[in-house]
């Protein structure tokens, strides 16, 4: 009965109920939304790193990345990645050669890190070509080309066919210079990485730094399973030690630290609007039970004891609350799926998402968990606005409160 | 006590204190109630009867005194206790009616058995047997808006004795009522006393209820002025 008494009170004042109900479904909705656009920035920054930069997994020399020495390098890893082509748990595999050089035209000069790549593995991997915005993909027939960024490009100030050279030391420790010709210029979302890479093809870089044919500074893996990464990194480097094996979030610690310091914060933001929505409550509550004094006297004067008081006032709290917070949620959740599907085109802030590696198109998104911490947020929210109302309920004599008017 | 009496106050005393000058409300009130009587308590404004009524249902406590209702002492009851006795021994009319507007006429009155935890044929029977009694069978469904002032004061009445309380109190029943509803209701409680011996104890102004009453007891500056008996 009394969850029956308290579904009906709530109707009672139909406006203010619905105004409530209303609050609580714009404030869900707007928390949903703010949550994964936030969900979606991050994963549009990962996404950048993992695409751009880390891949899944990647295998080094165990001192490689220490100070990027030219001559610790992975022996016969054509043959490694032979193998793990063929492994059913990786999507695309590549390797490279990593030389620290400074590239220079007739212009200026730039520091750089010379990525010698397998085009076709590499464009498999990280979507290289994707990237190119003028030019062409390597010709096979021909040596020495090189693939800069736009930055890079507007830096030294060179264009397509232009001449550039690229000096950086060999597995000699001497000092060699090359010449290569601009066939393509790229750009990413990501200003540090755009100034500081450029590709040419690996067997060029092999025969200049005088590496062995099958050497390679680097082997990246895409994994189709991205939830198992961490599993499948451990099983790797148990099968290849003494090479170094990565994941993605030991090789850019920060990722971590991104991924947990916005999950603290939008659990600061669902804490702030939670408290907003806890006040909107209890005045609600508080004026549905400070204009129904008499008729509450009137029930604890028929024989209705405090704690049935009290909770038929904490059921009418629950009830509104919880009846606008799903269709906050469902609201939230299609309109997620539709900008998901769409993106929100942030490309008027293009240049400063670029220093920090996002993508002008974010894709907001929210996982099961946070919507788990929504709904768990909003019923302690409701509980909690319901039990000061309640208590001015059961605080009342009954005497007193059937003398109001 | 004896069997018969189910109201007995001795030596009551009530001093309310609220601002810096105590108001006596009752002062050394004596009074037997016996089981059939239809009682009115009269007296001007602020003579102690609202008073005298609320420590005699149990909603207010006195400052001195002895209160036994239906054989319990309930001056020192706690809040809890009070209420649950209240549910079990008293049943209240008030001047406004006072249902609950969103439960049906049939659901007032099933309300309080429902807290009494009854079975729900012996609820649906009750309701059945008081709604007819009141004459308002055929309004169980209506909700307190959809009635007239004096259909929602029977179905008080028949909300009060749903848990076959020891009496009735009724504190100006009539007050908001016309003189026409104000017949029906008098007639109406005055049957069910006569037949059921339903006790009932009003306090009222109104001079039609005071007509009806078979004992009149007066108050005036908080203390029994007159107690007259008509049988």
């Amino acid at each position: 009965m009394l969850p029956i008494v308290a579904w009906r009170n709530i109707w009672r004042s139909r406006t203010r109920s619905l105004v409530v109900i209303g609050s609580i479904v714009i404030g869900v909705w707007a928390l949903v939304f703010l949550l994964g656009f936030f969900r979606g920035q991050v994963n549009n920054y990962i996404n950048n790193i993992i695409e751009n930069e880390t891949s899944h997994i990647q295998f080094h020399d165990s001192l490689f990345t220490e100070d990027y020495d030219v001559r610790l390098f992975i022996a016969q890893s054509e043959n490694i990645l032979s193998e793990l082509q063929e492994r059913p748990e990786i999507g695309s595999a590549t390797s490279r050669v990593i030389v620290n050089g400074m590239l220079s035209s007739s212009n200026a000069a730039q520091g750089v890190m010379v990525k010698g790549v397998h085009p076709d593995q590499e464009q498999m991997t990280t979507g290289l070509y994707d990237k190119i915005i003028e030019g062409t993909p390597f010709d096979s027939t021909r040596r020495n080309q090189i693939i800069i960024s736009q930055r890079i490009a507007e830096k030294l100030k060179v264009k397509i066919r232009s001449k550039v050279v690229v000096t950086f030391q060999n597995t000699d420790g001497d000092i060699s210079a090359a010449a290569f010709r601009v066939v393509g210029i790229y750009k990413t979302h990501n200003r540090m990485n755009d100034e500081l890479y450029v590709f040419t093809h690996i067997d060029d870089m092999r025969r200049l730094t005088l590496l062995p044919d099958d050497a390679a500074h680097e082997i990246a893996l895409v994994v189709n399973e991205f939830d198992s990464t961490d599993v499948f990194a451990s099983r790797l480097s148990a099968e290849y030690a003494p090479i170094l094996v990565q994941t993605y979030k030991q090789i850019s610690p920060d990722l971590e630290l991104f991924n947990s310091q916005i999950r603290v914060n939008m659990i600061i933001m669902t804490t702030i609007f939670m408290l907003a929505l806890i006040f909107g409550i209890i005045n609600t509550m508080l004026m549905a039970v400070l204009e129904r004094m008499k008729e509450l006297g009137m029930l604890m004067a028929i024989g209705m004891n405090k704690l049935r008081v009290f909770f038929m006032v904490v059921y009418e709290t629950l009830f509104v609350s919880l009846l606008g917070a799903p269709i906050g949620m469902g609201l939230g959740y299609l309109t997620l799926k539709y900008l998901h599907y769409r993106g929100i085109d942030l490309s008027a802030w293009s240049r400063a998402l670029e220093e920090f590696g996002m993508a002008d198109l974010v894709r907001p998104v929210l996982d099961s968990e946070s919507y788990v911490m929504i709904a768990t947020a909003i019923v302690i929210t409701a509980v909690l606005a319901s039990i000061y109302p309640a208590l001015r309920a059961i605080r009342l004599k009954p005497v007193e409160a059937l003398r109001k008017i | 006590m004896e069997n018969n009496i189910v109201i007995k106050v001795s030596d009551l005393e009530k001093i309310y204190d609220e601002t810096a000058v105590p108001v006596h409300a009752l002062r050394g009130v004596d009074l037997e109630i016996r089981r059939g009587e239809f009682t009115a308590i009269v007296g001007p404004s602020g003579s102690g009867k609202t008073t005298l009524l609320n420590i005699i249902g149990g909603l207010d406590r006195p400052t001195a005194g002895k209160v036994e209702v239906d054989g319990n002492d309930i001056a020192n009851l706690s809040d809890n206790q009070l209420i649950d006795f209240r549910k079990k021994h008293i049943g209240f009319v008030f001047q406004s009616y006072n249902l609950i507007p969103v439960l049906t006429a049939k659901e007032n009155v099933e309300f309080v058995m429902l807290l009494q935890k009854r079975s729900k044929a012996e609820r649906d029977s009750r309701t059945r047997e008081l709604m007819e009694a009141v004459g308002l069978a055929d309004r169980m469904q209506n909700r307190p808006s959809e009635l007239s002032g004096g259909q929602q004061q029977r179905v008080a009445v028949a909300r009060a004795l749903a848990p076959k309380p020891a009496f009735i109190l009724a504190d100006e029943p009539t007050a908001n009522l016309d003189s026409k509803s104000t017949a029906n209701l008098l007639d109406m409680m005055a049957r069910l006393n006569k037949e059921e011996n339903i006790t009932f104890v009003f306090s009222t102004h109104d001079q039609r209820v005071i007509d009806r009453a078979r004992r009149v007891v007066t108050l005036e500056d908080g203390k029994v002025l007159s107690d007259h008996s008509r049988e």
